[in-house]
């Protein structure tokens, strides 16, 4: 009962006049950056973040949330008119919505990935509206060193499955913790990691290494091997599904909520892999397996599912506990903190209006995403004809202005060299680039968590061993770390 | 499903290298701070420690990876076919496009700026309408530093040299 009052409060939050049009201009520049190749929504809320500083967290954190699920659309729209995924849940939606597009049904497929997308997206925001409150009411008992262990586990997940091996995942995340240990303790105002430099006592400004790493490094990787060949299929249909293509939907729309929506929760869950599943589960149930690989609805309307819902459960842990599970989360967490807020369970009473606020804009967010993406679909598809060197040109020039303007520092434009061909080399031989920020962003809160732990156990690691829950996110990592292996030689013996 | 794509480098050695040198440079710093041993394990070299001691060993790792004949297969992106070999001429007229700002947003301001590093990239991306990009930059330049000033971003002078006596 508290939670639908909590829900209706967020309700007159959000529908202020004001919070509405952020709402709508969050959706509609989502589906702009979910169509456009190379901006991304991590990188759109890296970019908004020094300017949304001036606007307060509500209307800013309503505006993020429409960016997150409005490329989770956009995203689908490319993959299927190009064959080329927006954001990476949508690669699954490519394989099949691609040849759908192809057979001359382009507007059903991106009708059942808007719908199934709407349809996901409101249950777990459902979910996310009940399971939040819980979450975090569990989060007040966790001390120190459980919170330091569910990081260390965060970390292990995140290393492990993102990317190609898991030697390059924990690379990435070691290269994050170093870039987030610059700068002055905050514990003892010693500094660390500066070389001398004074210019690196602040730390590395978090908006310069996102600008870097998203915009630059992927400027410089798309110039070294540009593909300038790009077909856009024209839609062809009706603007809605068949009667048949509803029955051969709404099944894989469900089953696409229940595995996303958890998944996404879990560290290193993230949206890709709920969209695999799903797509290997509807190719297993399907009653036409024939047309798999040549234009399945249900290949399509799964992972979009999937990839809506489990937006909805990153949400989970980064409200309650202040712990990214992607990518675009760990910037989220950096934009909290770019207000002096620090999401966790005191974030539910301390800030009612931001967190209850932005939960209701997610069901409004919803709504106007499948307004704006049905009937005007065709007037997305334009963008898909901005030229690319100009666009490539454009995303440099706001990268700049990005960084130009949170910090003014010339050294910070050096940085952005630097950063770009990390980002670049790393984008080259295959490291993964959620892991390098997830640690840069988390390293801070692990380290003052694991320093308060072990000044109460007077310095003894043990500490880590003594409680039951710090106990069991240790063997979850280590269960995360090393399973994998067995498997892998279990199967090679068999 | 994609076949795997060839490795940039055969044996890129350099990279575990890398990941060393910067592990080392963790170690280094620990070892500068004054303080280290008397804070015992709760101090401030204990992360940096930690962090540089994971790298040196993930170095080693990924040599180890790469003398067995690991793979590093460059990323699938839009609008990037990865089985293309790297086009140094591009990369290096995008990568003068990136270093530009650092050398001369203090003395040109940003409008001149983005006019440049905008053609510049235009042109790594094969566009070689220069003039019409040259405008393009400068206009995306003129009203991103009127836009962002007002919107709060402090972005320097519009011409600096123009206020220099």
């Amino acid at each position: 009962m508290e939670t639908f009052e909590h829900l209706l409060h967020g309700f007159s939050v959000a529908l202020t006049p004001a919070n509405l049009g952020w709402a709508l201009l969050g959706s509609v520049l989502g589906t702009v950056i979910g169509i456009l190749p190379g901006i991304g929504p991590a990188l759109t809320i890296a970019l908004l973040l020094p300017v949304t500083v001036s606007v307060g967290p509500v209307a800013a954190f309503i505006m993020f949330a429409g960016v997150f699920y409005g490329a989770m659309y956009g995203g689908s729209t490319t993959a299927i008119l190009i064959n080329t995924p927006g954001e990476a849940g949508s690669m699954m939606t490519a394989l099949e919505g691609n040849k759908m597009a192809r057979n001359g049904r382009g507007a059903a497929a991106l009708a059942t990935a808007a719908i199934g997308s709407f349809v996901a997206g409101t249950i777990a925001t459902v979910a996310l509206t009940f399971a939040a409150p819980a979450v975090a009411e569990l989060a007040f008992i966790l001390k120190p060193a459980d919170f330091f262990s569910l990081t260390v586990l965060a970390f292990t997940s995140v290393a492990v499955v993102m990317g190609a091996s898991r030697v390059r995942g924990f690379i990435a995340l070691f290269t994050g913790l170093a870039l987030g240990l610059i700068g002055i303790d905050p514990m003892t105002g010693q500094p660390r990691m500066t070389l001398g430099m004074p210019d690196l006592l602040d730390g590395v400004e978090l908006t310069v290494v996102l600008v870097s790493v998203f915009a630059v490094g992927e400027i410089l990787y798309v110039a070294s091997r540009y593909n300038a060949d790009e077909q856009i299929i024209p839609l062809k249909g009706g603007a809605f599904m068949t009667k048949e293509d509803w029955g051969r939907s709404w099944k894989p729309w469900l089953r696409g909520t229940a595995l996303g929506f958890p998944m996404g929760a879990i560290p290193g869950g993230g949206s890709e892999i709920p969209t695999m599943l799903s797509y290997t589960i509807e190719k297993k149930l399907t009653r036409k397996p024939q047309e798999f690989g040549h234009g399945a609805i249900e290949g399509v309307a799964g992972p979009e599912a999937a990839n809506n819902a489990a937006v909805a459960g990153i949400l989970v842990p980064l409200l309650t506990l202040g712990l990214p599970t992607s990518a675009t989360a760990a910037i989220l967490l950096a934009a909290f903190q770019n207000y002096g807020l620090q999401p966790g369970p005191f974030l539910f009473t301390s800030n009612p209006d931001l967190i209850w606020g932005l939960i209701a804009s997610l069901y409004i967010g919803n709504l106007m995403l499948l307004v704006l993406n049905l009937p005007m679909v065709g007037l997305w598809v334009r963008l898909l004809h901005i030229p690319k060197p100009q666009l490539y040109a454009g995303i440099l020039v706001f990268a700049m202005v990005g960084i130009w303007g949170v910090s003014g520092s010339v050294f910070d434009m050096a940085l952005m060299v630097g950063l770009g061909l990390l980002s670049y080399s790393m984008r080259v031989y295959g490291f993964p680039i959620p892991p390098l920020l997830i640690g840069m962003i988390l390293v801070p809160v692990a380290e003052t968590q694991l320093r308060t732990a072990l000044a109460a156990g007077q310095g003894s690691f043990k500490v880590l061993l003594e409680s039951p829950i710090s106990v069991a996110f240790l063997c979850l990592a280590f269960l995360a770390l090393f399973v994998p292996i067995l498997l892998n030689r279990l199967r090679k013996a068999a | 499903m994609q076949e795997p794509l060839p490795s940039p480098s055969p044996r890129p050695w350099w990279l575990g290298l890398a990941v060393m040198v910067l592990g080392g440079v963790c170690l280094y710093s620990a070892s500068l701070l004054p303080a280290t041993a008397q804070y015992a394990a709760v101090g401030p070299g204990m992360a940096l420690i930690g962090v540089g001691a994971g790298l040196v060993i993930l170095g080693i790792l990924l040599l180890i990876q790469i003398a067995r004949g690991e793979r590093f297969e460059p990323e699938g992106a839009e609008n990037v076919n990865a089985e293309l070999p790297m086009d140094k001429k591009a990369f290096a007229t995008a990568l003068t496009a990136i270093i530009l700002p650092a050398l001369i947003i203090e003395t040109l301001g940003l409008p001149i700026t983005a006019m440049l590093s905008f053609t510049l990239v235009a042109l790594a991306l094969g566009s070689r309408a220069i003039v019409a990009n040259l405008a393009s930059g400068l206009v995306l330049g003129c009203a991103s530093w009127f836009l962002f000033n007002w919107l709060g971003l402090q972005l320097g002078d519009f011409l600096p040299l123009l206020n220099r006596k």
